[in-house]
């Protein structure tokens, strides 16, 4: 495959993926997201400031709409660091030859460490949570935790392809074992030692467990999507190109 | 056997330039929806046109409700 065309089928495939999210998440999330900015224009009114319910519907119209093209610009960049995953680790899949299984298998894999580890220390919150004093404490720890999780997969997965190259299949056996369970020491370690969200959750419970919910089913659906559509164009690829190979020889 | 030669065959096979690019779009993209705060773009303009310093990070504002729903932090 030409650099050209894994390029252009990989943003394809995360502009697709990340589009369909944020139209979903229209219909989803939103529905929460509408629930806790209430909240907030409730505590504003109350604090005595006047908002004009026409404009603000307008603004919050424009606003949503940015969630679809977010969702465009997220969805090209996760799809642009999947792309680049798939493409060194493929070979060290074993198991299987077929490309969609295993773009859906590191689809998941990458699901599980970039959003379910950080999910899990930090979940999600709606607006109307989080003290906007604390926003760069926050995202100094979410990506201190996202790193965590992202680098020793980075360097376990390395480590696992020299532990499966070595012919023998004693040390194959041993890697599968070994492997994932020095990831979850890492992340158990990391999970007890980094400090809590200092944020104290002051919205209504149901409204914030319904949005976690709500926005990991569609983030996760987001994942499966790319690993789908980028196993099916990556196939696509490969079968155009070796056509065009066979026709040149 | 079998599966050293596809290593090898499959990581000679990912170019240099496309992995550059591809990490581009990366930081790029994660930056502008997951994290800026009016650092990045430049879009902090007074939210009333008055020039005081209370200002409104319009791409922030357009990208927030991803980021609360990919799971970002936020306000
Ligand atoms: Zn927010």
């Amino acid at each position: 495959m030409k650099a050209i065309t894994f390029i252009a089928i990989t943003l394809l495939a995360g502009a697709i993926a990340g589009t369909i999210l944020g139209i979903i998440n229209q219909v989803a999330v939103e529905p929460y997201i509408e629930q806790a900015i209430e909240l907030e224009m409730h505590n504003t009114a109350q604090s005595g400031q006047v908002i004009n319910p026409a404009e603000f519907a307008a603004y919050r119209f424009w606003q949503k709409g940015g969630e679809i093209i977010a969702g465009t610009i997220l969805g090209l960049s996760i799809g642009s660091l999947y792309g680049i995953v798939f493409a060194y680790t493929r070979g060290s899949i074993s198991g299987t030859n077929n490309n969609k299984k295993k773009a859906l298998l590191v689809a998941g894999i990458m699901w599980f460490v970039l959003f379910l580890m950080p999910a899990l220390k930090y979940p999600p919150n709606p607006p109307a949570v989080g003290d906007p004093e604390t926003i760069y404490y926050r995202q100094s720890l979410y990506v201190a935790f996202l790193a965590i999780s992202g680098f020793s997969a980075l360097g376990l997965a390395f480590l696992y392809r020299k532990m499966v190259m070595a012919s023998s299949n004693n040390t194959k056996k041993k890697a599968i074992i070994i492997i994932p369970s020095a990831y979850a020491a890492i992340m158990a370690g990391a999970y007890l030692a980094m400090p809590a969200n200092p944020d104290a959750i002051n919205a209504p419970i149901d409204l914030v467990i319904g949005f976690r919910i709500t926005s990991a089913i569609t983030i996760s659906m987001f994942w499966a999507l790319l690993g789908v559509i980028f196993g099916a164009f990556w196939d696509k690829a490969n079968f155009i190109s070796n056509k065009i190979a066979a026709r040149h020889n | 056997m079998l599966v050293g030669n596809q290593i090898t065959k499959t990581s000679e096979g990912v170019p240099r330039i496309a992995v550059g690019i591809l990490l581009g779009v990366l930081a790029f993209g994660v930056f502008i929806v997951g994290f800026d705060q009016g650092e990045m773009l430049g879009f902090t303009v007074p939210a009333d046109g008055s020039g005081s310093e209370q200002g409104t990070n319009w791409a922030h504002e357009f990208y927030h409700d991803m980021r609360h729903a990919a799971g970002f932090p936020c306000h």
